[in-house]
């Protein structure tokens, strides 16, 4: 088979202005593919990375609804749990409310025992780093009730770009101090995801600083737990436990539901709708338009280079390589756009999981989602140049000379 | 004497146009030597474009046999046509057909990519071919960048490039002034009497007609030869 290429680079050239405008309009639909999959991709390995052995009882009632302190120990002393820890909602954001980001209030011993395979300390007091930085922020947390460790996402951004020793104030907007000035923060340490349904945006502190505060009196609010994370011991049934831990208090004060780690995120992903299928529509939507606008602006020259085919079979080329050059055009062009596309999305990964951290963990343009993006985008430009250029191999060469191209 | 070269034996051909069938060609004989120049005449409708069109194997005739320098076209597949035309005829056209977004050397160069030569042999042949019309320093202008006649001559040298037997031009000075017309025919002259090439020409200008060696005109599907023809 003959490919005349010099024409097909020729045509790629010659029409700059539909060629480039098709361009964009593949790379919007490429990094469109791109991001909301890779969203739905976040919001799944949240989901996935979630233990199956830690369980999280939470009030009855609702989510938002704080249980008691009381309840700690009697969840501690049920067979087969490990380790508990307090785990509240803070809520306060830094200087202005668009720096807002995700605290809670923890037991900070058991909640680092807890989490030794889900964050990694990698830097403590006086820029301690590797094994010793744990340590050295659990004697930072006993020393002084303010104390808190941040993930690396809060140290590296310039929005917030807390240090180690930095004193934060936050102003907050769940429990107001009574004197109306902000809750005082001492960075400790700094900490790295190591599960992809941590956030690295997220910081942690004393539960009795909050809980303290508001038994004297220097803050507004009820003292509470917020829900217990729950680490179990290996090989213990897991549902047997939550139902065992539930029945303690069906008869109050505060019912409670336990679930695993895993349904417990499964459940905040849905808590914002079914996500998943809602961009899935969306986006479906906007790449079967530009899909068809892609297709539509193919056949226009498809149409248009009738008169062409026809030239080329007086030459001696076959139909086919008519068809063929659509085809390569539709595709180098698709390429390009999905190229570009790609790299929209790869040079937007930083700022986009930076907007996203705090409701979509783990944003991120994989070698998975590359692919994925080349391959669509090669489909489309196969199917649109199959589309535009079929029909020459049903033309007939003296009509086609006829055509006026 | 010269073999011949380009037969049509009994051919008929009909288009249907609006439901009604048009009978175009009625059971054809027609016989052109090898090294003829040969200008096919007659109203509009009255054949000729179909006779050129089936011995170039753009069209198949409905009965009848086409043969061209031994080779039955008329009995080709789809798939034979394409590689036969590459190498045994050349078009010109009356609207040049040159590709507009390819410079005249490239336009030339096209035809010579189904030949088995390399890319150096085929810049040496398409320049070749370039100077036979006269046009080597306008090798590199794009068709909106020449004249008609230029143009007209650039489809001829497109047409000789890979040196085919038969050289079929349909009204090749149909949109030129007189001048570039003019050029044109001596050029396809010159191919004729030097190269020996076999051409076959539709024209409605007796002028341009009289260039041929022979003038054949086509009323209502007979074909009736010129008594004033050159020998």
């Amino acid at each position: 088979m003959h490919f005349p290429l010099r024409l097909a680079l020729r045509h790629l050239m010659a029409r700059k202005t539909r060629n480039g405008l098709t361009i964009v309009a593949i790379s919007i639909a490429a990094f469109l593919l791109c991001f909301l999959i890779a969203i739905v991709q976040g919001l799944e390995a949240s989901v996935q990375s979630a233990s199956t052995t830690r369980l999280v009882t939470q009030s009855a009632v609702s989510l938002f609804v704080d249980l008691p302190t009381s309840y700690q120990h009697k969840i501690d002393a049920v067979e087969g749990v490990h380790l508990t820890t307090k785990f509240r909602w803070f809520g306060a954001y830094y200087q202005a409310r668009k720096n807002f980001f995700a605290q809670f209030a923890v037991d900070q011993d058991r909640f680092l025992d807890m989490y030794t395979s889900d964050i990694e300390i990698v830097e403590g007091p006086g820029g301690v780093t590797g094994p010793e930085a744990r340590i050295a922020v659990q004697k930072a947390f006993e020393s002084d009730r303010r104390a808190a460790i941040i993930g690396t996402g809060l140290r590296d951004n310039e929005r917030f770009g807390f240090q180690i020793g930095d004193q934060v104030p936050l102003i907050p907007m769940i429990y107001p101090r009574t004197d109306g000035s902000a809750w005082e923060f001492v960075i400790v340490g700094c900490y790295r995801p190591l599960k992809a349904r941590i956030p690295d945006t997220t910081m942690y502190f004393r539960a009795d600083y909050l809980n303290e505060a508001i038994v004297s009196g220097e803050a507004f609010g009820d003292h509470g737990a917020g829900v217990y994370y729950v680490n179990t011991e290996e090989g213990v049934p897991v549902e047997q436990i939550a139902e065992e831990i539930d029945e303690l208090f069906v008869n109050g004060p505060q019912r409670t539901q336990t679930i695993t780690e895993a349904a417990f995120a499964s459940f905040f992903v849905s808590a914002i709708g079914n996500l998943p299928l809602f961009l899935g529509t969306i986006g479906g939507a906007v790449l079967f338009s530009i899909f068809f606008s892609v297709v539509n602006t193919m056949m226009i020259t498809g149409r248009q280079r009738l008169q062409e085919a026809g030239i080329l079979q007086a030459l001696g080329f076959r139909p086919l390589v008519s068809t063929n050059l659509l085809v390569f055009e539709g595709l180098v062009i698709s390429l390009i756009g999905g190229g570009g596309g790609i790299l929209i999305a790869y040079l937007s990964e930083g700022v986009l999981a930076q907007l996203l951290g705090q409701s979509i963990q783990n944003y991120q343009i994989t070698p998975d989602l590359v692919l994925m993006a080349i391959g669509t985008s090669s489909v489309l430009g196969i199917v649109a140049g199959l589309a535009a250029g079929l029909p020459f191999l049903r033309s007939n060469p003296t009509e086609a000379l006829r055509s006026s191209g | 004497m010269t073999r011949q070269f380009i037969t049509l034996d009994q051919v008929s051909k009909s288009y249907t146009r609006g439901g009604e069938k048009l009978q175009v060609l009625d059971q054809l004989d027609l016989t052109i030597p090898e090294g003829d120049f040969v200008a096919l005449m007659g109203p509009s409708g009255s054949g000729k474009t179909t006779i050129l069109n089936l011995v170039g194997g753009l069209d198949s005739c409905d009965s009848g046999t086409v043969s061209v320098a031994g080779a039955e076209v008329s009995a080709m597949s789809r798939r034979e046509l394409p590689a036969w035309r590459s190498r045994h005829v050349g078009f010109v056209f009356q609207s040049y057909n040159l590709l507009p977004v390819l410079t005249a050397h490239e336009n030339v160069m096209l035809p010579l990519q189904l030949t088995p030569l390399s890319a150096a042999e085929r810049r040496k042949q398409a320049d070749f071919a370039l100077s036979v019309v006269d046009l080597s320093d306008r090798a590199s202008h794009r068709p909106s960048q020449l004249s008609g006649g230029q143009e007209q001559r650039v489809a001829i040298a497109r047409a000789i490039a890979s040196d085919p037997d038969v050289i079929i031009a349909d009204e090749p000075t149909g949109d030129l002034d007189r001048q570039s017309a003019d050029d044109v025919l001596e050029i396809l002259s010159r191919l004729n009497a030097e190269l020996g090439k076999t051409i076959l020409m539709v024209t409605h200008d007796l002028i341009a007609a009289k260039k041929a060696r022979r003038i054949l005109e086509l009323d209502k599907g007979l074909l009736v030869e010129d008594p004033q023809q050159e020998a």
